[in-house]
């Protein structure tokens, strides 16, 4: 293979756990210093895929290449560094003579001292690994997942169990990585994290890829944006079901949502209605409503 | 893999519960049963005294204790924490989680048997040629090998809640019918003619022969080695399904 080829590349992958497709027909790929998102509901196929990735699992048909060789050699050549989720760690050890095994296992390790500083696991160093908390515990995995220099970095849910304060230094880290020109690749259930932190999303959706962009493509994709207002009087909600551009509604007492897709053409159909809309408000949807918006229409096309 | 190794070790000699029942529970289950034994009356059909024959005997026990106990429990453990599945993601080899975990139990299984020796020689007097301790004491250690084995497959046959109940009627049952804890030759008929057949049976009878300055009985090293390859093949296939399943 050449030098440029992706750091990871799904080709029409698939794996199913008895008649459950977990992982149905992905076709993805990673390029060099992207920090991507991998976002999706409970049983989405985030984790089974990032398991295929790592080749903890064997799909049942299609390719899974690292870095143009199978997910084992890159893991040898010492270019993935991963923090499971489930990924459990060796107890009645302290957390530096853990740190100090994954440095031994890696071929182009850090120093010790550095790992521990850079994943904020110093002032734990001597604490037994089974006496940690939560958000300790990642931490210690994060540390173990960053032992070297490794490329590409694959995290699944890595802040779950942490609070606000741990989580933001979290990110911060996670940054530099990114910023040192590591590829990272993280699942995660929290769309503000993805939004704030990603330059790419990935929506998994029953083990398909519903959507694949900037966080700002993802959410213009979901129909946009946002219309807020209050009438007066009786509502007419067949004439405003009727308004151009119109996804969804919303009437609540004198209050009206919608989500349009072309909000300017909206808001003009509804003066042109004859109405006087108060408090009017227009904004973009956040991730998460667009995440929930791309599902839900998923939903509905399978049905 | 040296540094795991290494890193299990020092998890090993640090956990005081687990060294009290491989290294000194051996000495003192010794001491009690031939505690008060004469030296001078021989156990049935052997020719060796009472001490002397549970020398080997609490020697085998002690390494079986080292290899079985901490092993199958801490394998099933790991695997159910996902330690094992966080591993794969380092550059160790597959084999190099199971082989750490086997030399590990075999570095504490050592200390175990020394004792033994050591207690029986000091407070029972036995005596043996130098030849014989050599001898006993590499034949109980590579014998143990075997149990390794049987603990790696137990490791990754039982699920976290179960292990222990297994392994614990595992250890019981092969020490005691296999005549570790008392001299099966004391059993009755029925029950003797099954102890002959388990691997802790033929595992002290190793130990006995070269007590009697014989050469151990083809078939007591023939069975080990059925064993042994009935145990480690079997540790080696679950290990594999494991692994698919991940």
């Amino acid at each position: 293979m050449t030098t440029t080829a992706a750091v990871v590349a799904f080709d029409q992958v698939s794996k199913a756990y008895g008649s459950v497709r977990a992982v149905d027909g992905l076709t993805l790929s990673l390029h060099p210093g992207e920090t991507v998102a991998l976002l999706g509901p409970n049983g989405a196929g985030k984790s089974t895929t990032l398991d295929l990735l790592l080749g903890l699992k064997q799909a049942d048909s299609g390719s899974v290449r690292l870095f143009g060789g199978t997910p084992r050699e890159a893991i040898v050549a010492g270019r993935v560094g991963a923090m499971l989720q489930s990924g459990g760690l060796m107890d009645e050890v302290t957390v530096a003579e853990l740190v100090r095994l994954a440095c031994d296992l890696h071929p182009r390790p850090y120093r010790v001292s550095d790992v521990l500083s850079r994943a904020g696991v110093e002032q734990i160093a001597d604490r037994k690994v089974n006496k940690l908390s939560g958000g300790q515990a990642q931490r210690v995995r994060f540390a173990l997942a960053t032992a070297g220099d490794s490329d590409l970095i694959v995290l699944d849910e890595p802040t779950t169990g942490m609070d606000v304060t741990t989580r933001q230094a979290f990110w911060a880290t996670m940054r530099e990585q990114a910023d040192a020109g590591r590829t990272v690749l993280f699942a995660t259930h929290y769309l503000e994290e993805a939004d704030a932190v990603a330059d790419r999303v990935l929506v998994l959706h029953r083990g398909r890829l519903l959507a694949d962009g900037t966080a700002a493509e993802i959410k213009a994709k979901a129909g946009a944006r946002r219309i807020a207002f209050d009438l007066e009087g009786a509502i007419d909600e067949t004439a405003l079901r009727a308004l151009p551009f119109l996804t969804t509604i919303d009437v609540s007492g004198a209050t009206v949502r919608i989500q349009s897709s072309d909000a300017d053409a909206t808001v003009h159909a509804l003066y042109g209605l004859g109405l006087y809309p108060r408090n009017l408000e227009v904004a973009g949807l956040g991730l998460e409503q667009a995440f929930v918006a791309i599902t839900a229409a998923e939903e509905a096309k399978s049905l | 893999m040296n540094s795991l190794i290494k890193l299990e070790l020092t998890r090993a000699l640090r956990n005081r519960k687990f060294l009290f029942f491989s290294v000194m529970y051996p000495s003192l289950l010794f001491l009690l049963i031939a505690g008060n034994a004469d030296s001078t009356t021989k156990v049935d059909g052997t020719g060796l005294t009472l001490p002397t024959y549970m020398m080997v005997s609490m020697a085998s026990f002690g390494a079986l204790t080292a290899v079985l106990m901490g092993n199958s429990e801490r394998i099933a453990k790991e695997r159910e924490s996902g330690w094992v599945r966080q591993l794969r993601l380092t550059t160790l080899p597959g084999r190099g989680y199971v082989l750490a975990k086997t030399a590990s139990a075999a570095v504490v299984s050592l200390p175990s048997v020394v004792v033994v020796f050591a207690v029986a020689a000091i407070a029972k007097g036995v005596r043996l040629d130098a030849w014989q301790w050599l001898a006993l004491t590499g034949v109980i250690w590579a014998g143990s090998l075997v149990f390794a084995a049987l603990g790696v497959a137990i490791g990754y046959l039982a699920s976290g809640d179960a292990v222990r109940p297994i392994t614990m009627i595992t250890y019981f049952g092969l020490s005691m019918l296999g005549g570790l804890w008392m001299p099966a030759t004391s059993f009755p008929q029925w029950l003797q003619d099954i102890a002959e057949w388990l691997p802790t049976h033929a595992y002290a009878a190793l130990g006995q022969a070269i007590e009697q300055s014989h050469a151990p009985h083809a078939q007591d090293i023939a069975l080990l080695a059925v064993f042994f390859v009935l145990f480690a093949g079997g540790a080696a296939w679950l290990y594999r399904k494991d692994t698919l399943k991940a």
